[in-house]
């Protein structure tokens, strides 16, 4: 079966955007009221120094309905998933939970999937893992398998048809 | 009593990360733990979290509906694996249409979730489950001398919304078992729960290396003998990348960074060359480990 890459399919995007969408906005109507912009997640963000991510603006632009202007922007990337806001918001906003969802949206949109996730989705669909066993070399420059070192052999989909098209069925179901 | 557990290698450490699961499977058996290799795996879904989440609850769920008919409950060493198959217990536990939903796809590979085991990780396996002192009482070379930095991992101690092994301010447990190996630790240190950027290698790898550098340099200065992880991720930014991460920092990074069970190994006595030693990349030579 050859590897149809989820991002690219047509048709069953678009409900899929839809559904995404709706969980954007029920964020927005229900959750982003909560927030009184302390900024608390802000402080403890670890993209914050580095990156200068502000979680707590990016609240206020859910709120304010800008969604597509945080889709289209590089920055929702920048998080780490450390989940620090999440656990520490007085409000339980959780805007590392907005930001994979804009993420999500994103890639839905048919926007180009940054860095590495294009190929580690591409792998699990093909072998069930995000990439395949690795050579590797020892603090003395051996190169190694995982073969010789005495582990067996890695758990896998037993049959990888049966398990691309349970993963398949996922473009078209709702979020 | 043996415990029996499926063990859950996830992608990270079956394909690269080989020294933890050398150690995992070397060192757990002494202490009456029983690993079971099931056939039927993938990928536990956390890494397709920014890509598409129903993506990342349909592995999940699917890798707990495997282990649940083999009847075993599951050991997953990986940080991430263990929060993406926590929270997709979590999320369905109380929600019968995501469910049904999720076991309408399955269809095809003949599965079904009732999300009924236990999720466990190195960490709450050994601290709660197998206890400090039966640990103790294995300990046949302790490791004095030696003060290591504890690294937890962001995914291991958040979000406590939907339990997690450890607590998310102020973890110890890895540090208690540290000591009851014979090592020191220091409870807190101020870059303790910093992130290793380990995911954002995935897209952003010179801030993810700055991340790693800025930690392993503060942990180098304090003078701790090196740094004890017990996640893959972590592993792979902290020891194969350390070089790397120095140059970000400008800094000659040589900290030895090791898997918690690894040392639990060494204290176990279970011989050097058992534990993938060989297959660290930070200087783990420099602390005297004992004869090979």
């Amino acid at each position: 079966m050859s590897i149809v890459d989820l991002t690219s399919m047509g048709e069953p995007q678009s409900q899929l955007r839809k559904e995404i969408n709706d969980r954007l906005y029920k964020l927005k109507d229900e959750i982003s009221d909560y927030c009184f912009q302390c900024a608390k997640c802000t402080s403890g963000c670890e993209a914050h120094k580095l990156l200068e991510l502000e979680p707590h603006k990016m609240v206020a632009l859910l709120k304010r309905g800008l969604i597509d202007e945080m889709v289209n922007s590089d920055i929702i990337w920048t998080c780490m998933s450390c989940f620090k806001c999440r656990e520490r918001c007085p409000q339980k906003v959780a805007p590392v939970e907005i930001l994979f969802a804009l993420k999500n949206l994103a890639v839905a949109s048919g926007k180009q999937i940054p860095g590495k996730y294009t190929a580690f989705l591409q792998s699990i669909l093909s072998i069930g893992g995000i990439q395949d066993i690795q050579e590797i070399t020892t603090r003395d420059n051996k190169t190694k398998r995982r073969s010789e070192l005495g582990l067996p052999n890695i758990s896998k989909p037993k049959d990888l048809t049966k398990f691309q098209a349970g993963l398949m069925k996922i473009a078209v179901e709702k979020v | 009593m043996k415990k029996k557990y499926a063990l859950f290698t996830g992608c990270m450490m079956s394909t690269e990360q080989y020294a933890y699961e050398i150690s995992v499977r070397e060192s757990l058996p002494i202490l009456d733990v029983e690993l079971v290799d099931i056939e039927g795996f993938s990928c536990c879904g956390e890494p397709m979290k920014s890509v598409n989440q129903l993506m990342t609850l349909y592995l999940s769920s699917r890798n707990i509906a495997i282990a649940e008919k083999n009847k075993l409950d599951i050991f997953a060493p990986c940080a991430m694996c263990h929060l993406a198959l926590s929270e997709c217990k979590h999320l369905l536990e109380n929600n019968e249409e995501l469910k049904d939903r999720i076991n309408g796809m399955f269809a095809a590979e003949d599965l079904n979730y009732k999300g009924s085991i236990e999720i466990l990780h190195t960490v709450d396996l050994l601290h709660d489950h197998i206890g400090l002192e039966t640990i103790k009482k294995h300990v046949k070379k302790p490791l004095t001398g030696l003060k290591f930095a504890t690294h937890y991992g962001c995914h291991l101690i958040r979000p406590s919304e939907i339990g997690r092994p450890e607590n998310s301010e102020n973890p110890t447990k890895m540090d208690e078992i540290l000591k009851a190996l014979g090592a020191e630790t220091v409870n807190y240190y101020p870059e303790k729960l910093d992130c290793c950027g380990g995911i954002l290698q995935i897209n952003l790898p010179e801030s993810a290396l700055t991340k790693t550098g800025q930690k392993l340099k503060a942990i180098q200065e304090y003078g701790f003998s090196g740094l004890v992880d017990v996640c893959p991720w972590c592993h792979r930014m902290y020891d194969a990348r350390q070089v790397k991460a120095g140059e970000t920092v400008a800094t000659k990074l040589e900290v030895p960074v090791f898997y918690l069970t690894q040392l639990l190994g060494l204290a176990l006595g279970v011989k050097k060359e058992k534990l993938g030693l060989d297959l660290n990349l930070s200087p783990v030579d420099k602390l005297n480990l004992g004869e090979a």
